[in-house]
């Protein structure tokens, strides 16, 4: 879950690192009379969670007043790639002798965690390390022991920002990977960090995101989760912990597990068909879990088909066809559904979904049934 | 002997008196694993299938000597219970449970390298050698004995790929889920390196998805040092692209992580790379077949 950089922010503050003076609002009354606590200009902030931000227009100066409320206006409201802007974070403009870059983060390939520090910082740090990888310096570390001094000052030159005296860089590289562990973070990420003409360190920008399997252990961050995602059958699924991103077609896909939904997405884009979904069930496959995502794939009016492709490792396949079986006949649906289901039970599974009048492969191909599916949808 | 276990391989199971851990004790113990021990705190005494249950795994292995181990455990317990496997000296660990904490895994992997011990998983069906011994939860009817080793991210699309192979009679030697999370203990190059070595395996497919590096580090691994025939399969080459991690994600990643770029490096490496699970059959065969002429002439 990525939070919002305002919720990031107040993370950042209370374990220590600065951040801009600033004030959240969600309102134009809200606004108030800007001038009692901050001087102009301000940068006003729409909170999304997303990136590229700023060059879509989510971040605006105002020099005055009047233009900070028509800043407001403008922005609240707005879509930034797929999200809504329905809160503002006003901040003091600082006068920034010089920017830098800092980083948390999973380097997957390593299985450790990773930390990031150039002397480079802003929109355009992706470029900068590809360019001039030289300015990048990533570190792993390791999770048992931590952030040791040396790989801890090592980074902290690297930021370059020199007018600072280096154990206070140092001090922020380990606080922000504390977040990262404090908070079961994938990322935690200070952009820019800058060093004001008064030589102070700020965390002008600030990113998080917490991994979704940990939520539970932050409870304060997780009960804010699902509000965030636009998308009213994506936000649905996501309460009910089913894997599920919307696509453009009209082919709906129900799979046991993530692989095999990627795979099924691209045999039916291969053989002419427009997917709907992808949708893994997980692995915990019971009748209503099955239900529940047969439910959710149908709720988009778009699918003109549906796809079960499942294989039964932990639980029998039978606990699914009935789960599809009884959302099948309650509703009674008319659209074709082709369902391809093996493992355990998998006779008795074909012979319940036969009945309620699902057209079962019994191939092990997902080729054959998605092709029968196509098929069937032609005609 | 194939990869990673055998029909000598004595596995405990812990969490055995859960539902889940209860019954693939049971299909496990009909395919012919040789499980002798579980182990639930708090239940030792008890039997479950006519295994006897032990309060840790320290028990399991003085009593029974167990020295692999199978995590049925919830995974807000993974961490304590993995822990407590590699200080017990498991040899491997096979760790089902989906949902762990990264940062748990992170943990897990840290101090299976320290411990040399081989971590499967989490979000892994685990280990079969067909004919041998299943140390995971796959439907043991989609294997049967061979030459082909597999290694995958994902389970289920592991189980189409060994599924097309049996149908067409090709059996298998080893099938190892690396497990489908972020982190994971061991990697695809960790496998390839076992294979390699082993007698049993002729050809190789590794099936991967979008995501990640470990494919393009495996395809690096096979370009230098693999001498097998190996099929790649990447699914997820018209997915969207993911919602990316802030800049870190992409500084890290160079680039890699894509379905094209993972495609690309296998066929750089000298991989057959198929586009639809079900080619593995007739790719396979050639392998197979190119490899035993091979063997002939030498």
């Amino acid at each position: 879950m990525k939070l919002l950089e305002y919720e990031a922010k107040k993370i950042f503050s209370e374990q220590g690192i600065s951040i801009p003076k600033g004030k959240l609002i969600q309102s134009s009354e809200e606004l108030g009379d800007l001038s009692c606590k901050f001087s102009f200009p301000v940068v006003l902030k729409g909170q999304v969670p997303v990136g590229g931000r700023k060059k879509a227009g989510g971040i605006t100066i105002a020099h005055d007043q009047n233009d900070a409320e028509a800043s407001v206006s403008s922005l609240l409201g707005m879509r930034i790639h797929g999200y809504v802007v329905r809160k503002i974070l006003v901040e003091e403009y600082l006068s920034v002798a010089k920017e830098a870059y800092i980083s948390v983060t999973i380097d997957a390939s390593e299985g450790a965690p990773v930390i990031v520090a150039s002397s480079e910082g802003g929109v355009d740090i992706e470029m900068t390390a590809r360019i001039h990888p030289e300015k990048v310096l990533a570190k792993t570390v390791d999770i048992a022991s931590g952030v040791t001094e040396d790989i801890a000052a090592e980074l902290a030159r690297r930021t370059e920002l020199e007018g600072v005296p280096l154990e206070k860089i140092v001090d922020i590289v380990k606080r922000l990977y504390e977040i990262f562990v404090n908070y079961d973070a994938l990322l935690v990420e200070a952009n820019p960090l800058v060093m004001t003409i008064k030589r102070e360190l700020c965390a002008v920008g600030a990113a998080m995101t917490i991994d979704d399997d940990a939520l539970h252990r932050h409870p304060d961050i997780a009960s804010r989760d699902e509000i965030r995602i636009e998308d009213e059958i994506e936000r649905d699924s996501r309460k009910q912990d089913i894997a599920y991103v919307r696509l453009h077609g009209d082919i709906g896909i129900i799979a046991s597990g993530a692989g095999l939904a990627l795979s099924t997405v691209d045999l039916v884009k291969d053989y002419g068909g427009e997917p709907a979904n992808f949708l893994d069930t997980g692995g915990q496959i019971t009748q209503q879990r099955i239900r529940a995502c047969t439910g959710i794939v149908l709720k988009n009016e778009k699918v003109r088909g549906l796809l079960i492709n499942m294989y039964g490792g932990i639980n029998p396949m039978v606990e699914a066809a009935k789960g599809v079986a009884s959302f099948v006949t309650e509703e009674r649906l008319e659209i074709p559904l082709v369902a391809k289901v093996r493992g355990n039970q998998e006779e008795e599974a074909w012979r319940i979904l036969e009945e309620a009048g699902v057209t079962v492969v019994r191939s092990i191909a997902t080729e054959i049934a998605v092709q029968k599916l196509i098929e069937l949808m032609r005609k | 002997m194939t990869i990673l276990a055998d029909e000598n391989t004595r596995v405990v199971v812990q969490g055995i008196t859960g539902n889940i851990g209860s019954v693939q004790t049971k299909l496990m113990l009909e395919y012919g694993t040789r499980i002798v021990a579980g182990v639930t705190p708090g239940k030792g005494g008890q039997s479950i299938h006519s295994i006897p249950v032990y309060n840790t795994v320290e028990q399991a292995v003085v009593e029974r000597e167990a020295e692999a181990s199978i995590l049925f455990v919830p995974a807000g317990r993974v961490l304590d219970a993995a822990e407590e496997a590699i200080e017990a000296g498991m040899g491997m660990l096979v760790i089902v449970t989906e949902h762990v904490p990264v940062h748990d895994a992170l943990r897990v992997k840290a101090l299976a390298q320290k411990r040399i011990g081989t971590v499967l998983g989490p979000n892994t069906p685990g280990v079969i050698s067909p004919g041998k011994t299943k140390i995971g939860i796959m439907p043991g009817n989609l294997y049967r004995s061979g030459r082909v080793g597999i290694v995958s991210r994902s389970a289920t699309l592991a189980y189409e790929i060994a599924g097309n192979l049996t149908e067409a009679g090709i059996g298998q030697s080893t099938c190892v889920g690396i497990g489908g999370d972020l982190v994971t203990g061991v990697t695809f190059v960790d496998l390839l390196k076992l294979f390699e070595e082993d007698d049993e395996t002729s050809v190789v497919v590794l099936i991967g998805e979008v995501g990640r590096t470990v494919e393009e580090q495996a395809a690096d691994f096979i370009r230098k040092n693999f001498s097998k025939p190996v099929v790649a399969y990447v699914a997820g080459r018209t997915a969207p692209p993911e919602k990316k991690m802030g800049h870190a994600g992409a500084i890290i990643e160079r680039g890699r992580g894509t379905a094209e770029s993972k495609i690309e490096a296998f066929r750089r490496a000298g991989a057959s790379v198929i586009t639809h699970p079900s080619e593995v059959v007739s790719r396979v065969r050639e392998a197979l077949g190119e490899r035993q002429r091979f063997a002939s002439r030498t």
